[in-house]
């Protein structure tokens, strides 16, 4: 009587593991970057996307994620989460839609677009004056570097 | 003229009696590195005696040479970077330098060369450091025989052995890298050449391109990295005689080629890589005279890549010799040995009379679902890529090696 219950409890449970749709932690030094198959090293610039279906994508940089979503593969998805690295927390992620970006030549990025970016626009804007550069918003920011590519 | 000639002559002489040596050690008169290059003026070279010298972000803007005893160690204390050069004609060597601070933010360096020319950089050991030698805005430097290593705790907070960002015309040789991020990183370097260097035991890359165009490597060796070497988004690249060994991992290359164009590779030994060569939207290379031996894939084709020309290569005993995601094929293979070519050669001219097809339906199911790796060396696999060898349907129909040799022809030691 008592095995068939542990069953469907165990069944639902891994329904359950299955079926959730969250963001996985990066590894970083061995997971590799979506787009562009590098290993993802840069703690202030790693991203990372997932589908609606639990689909995990993770970038080494932030124009990788740019790049990434509006190619073939990604343009007709449901996306989930779209996460990027606050610069001044590394190791943290922000959500990309309510972020602040920085374009600084004084701030190199992994694949050279320069871009950082910032949970709050205070941050932004104090790392913009003390290394010069750009400030955009998600829609921007996207718009600049498709009209880049 | 005669004035002029004087002129010149007196000016040599004057540099010369006034160039002066400036010694340093803990019982001298100038006891810090500091101190010396605050006394000293263009020219003049600076003799460090054995001892520990504490020093952090030390500036150094004048032209000077700056060498040392053995035992001379420049103590970075884990505060900052150690040395910051920005100056003309400049030269350090013999020394050891350690302890830079890990820093997310701030790219801490034991040497860091800024808007310099002319300098080289020799005989440096470099330990427990975050970035080793950093060069930013300089060009005509030379980095030899310098050893730089670091003890990573965490992956991801090591960084590059020696990081050229802005350069051209450097000399890069005879230099041991390893336990960084990256072994050597070229960010917009242009005209510069890297050889004789050993690179190995590395987080990311041995070495790793980044916009760099006309640049060469060859006689390296990229041992056991993360991945041996990655060449991105670059034109004019020379790679050869270099050693590719055991890059083995999950997903580890020996080379990884991402939007190259105009590359020769030729003369390069790959053994015992997870994949030999990755190649993604890379066009107009030539491979020739290459060695892949014992790698699990010899060469992975990603898509995207145009009039590249495999031709005298030898592929010995590789798991999967070319893998490809696509039916098109608008490459060249031609006159490779392939250690798994079973035709026969009745004309006895050391080509075989029927061709090769290096691609095997198993590596598409592969490419598709990479778990079925398991059924590799299975009898059902060679029952369908036999199948395909007799009436090829997924693989591309044109990808075939017409006059494969019989014989392999490379020999690098």
């Amino acid at each position: 009587m008592k095995k068939p219950f542990i069953v469907i409890v165990f069944c639902y449970l891994l329904f359950l593991i299955s079926c959730s749709v969250s963001p996985e932690e990066i590894r970083y030094g061995s997971d590799q970057c979506a787009y562009c198959s590098m290993n993802i090293v840069d703690k202030t610039h790693a991203s990372q996307v997932v589908t609606s279906k639990g689909k995990q994508y993770k970038y080494d940089a932030v124009e990788c994620l740019i790049h990434h979503i509006h190619d073939e593969e990604l343009a007709n998805t449901e996306l989930a989460f779209i996460l990027v690295t606050d610069y001044n927390n590394p190791g943290t992620m922000t959500q990309a839609k309510e972020a602040h970006f920085l374009i600084s030549k004084n701030i190199p990025s992994p694949m050279g677009a320069n871009l950082s970016a910032f949970k709050n626009i205070e941050a932004a804007q104090a790392t913009q004056q003390e290394n010069g550069g750009e400030i955009y918003n998600w829609e921007t920011i996207n718009e600049k570097m498709r009209l880049k590519k | 003229m005669k004035k002029t000639a004087f002129l010149i002559l007196s000016l040599l002489f004057t540099s010369f009696v006034f160039a002066k040596t400036i010694k340093t050690c803990a019982t001298c008169e100038v006891k810090t590195l500091g101190d010396a290059i605050a006394l000293a003026e263009s020219g003049d070279s600076i003799f460090m005696q054995k001892g520990t010298y504490y020093e952090s972000d030390l500036l150094i803007d004048k032209s000077v040479k700056i060498s040392g005893e053995k035992g001379t160690i420049i103590d970075g204390k884990n505060m900052s970077g150690v040395i910051i050069v920005n100056t003309q004609n400049f030269s350090l060597k013999n020394i050891e330098i350690q302890n830079v601070a890990v820093s997310y933010i701030k790219d801490n360096a034991a040497i860091k060369i800024n808007n310099s020319e002319n300098f080289i950089v020799e005989n440096v050991t470099i330990q427990n450091v975050f970035f080793g030698i950093m060069i930013e805005k300089s060009k005509k430097g030379i980095i030899r025989n310098n050893n730089v290593s670091s003890n990573i705790k965490d992956e991801a907070s090591s960084g590059n052995g020696i990081h050229a960002w802005h350069c051209s015309e450097l000399e890069i040789y005879n230099n041991e890298v390893f336990n960084m991020r990256d072994g050597i990183y070229f960010e917009f370097v242009e005209n510069s050449k890297i050889y004789n260097n050993n690179s190995h035991n590395n987080i990311r890359y041995g070495l790793h391109f980044m916009f760099s165009n006309h640049d060469e490597y060859h006689h390296n060796t990229f041992k056991n990295n993360g991945a041996g070497v990655a060449v991105m988004f670059s034109k004019f690249i020379n790679m050869y005689r270099n050693k590719f060994i055991y890059n083995w991992g999950t997903a580890s290359y020996g080379l990884l080629l991402k939007e190259i164009y105009d590359a020769e590779i030729y003369e390069n030994t790959f053994e015992e890589n997870t994949i030999g060569i990755n190649i993604e939207g890379s066009t107009r290379i030539n491979y020739n005279n290459n060695i892949f031996r014992s790698n699990g894939w010899a060469i992975k084709v990603r898509g995207a890549c145009y009039l590249n020309i495999f031709k005298n290569n030898d592929f010995l005993h590789n798991a999967l010799d070319v893998s490809y995601n696509s039916k098109l094929n608008d490459n060249l293979f031609e006159n490779n040995y392939w250690s798994e070519y079973s035709g026969y050669d009745l004309d006895k001219n050391g080509m075989g009379d029927v061709p090769y097809r290096p691609v095997k339906l198993f590596s598409y199911v592969v490419n598709e679902s990479p778990e079925a790796l398991v059924l590799l060396r299975s009898l059902f696999i060679d029952i369908i890529n036999f199948s395909e060898k007799v009436s090829p349907i997924f693989t591309p129909d044109n990808l075939i090696d017409e006059k494969p040799r019989l014989k392999p022809i490379n020999d690098f030691n």
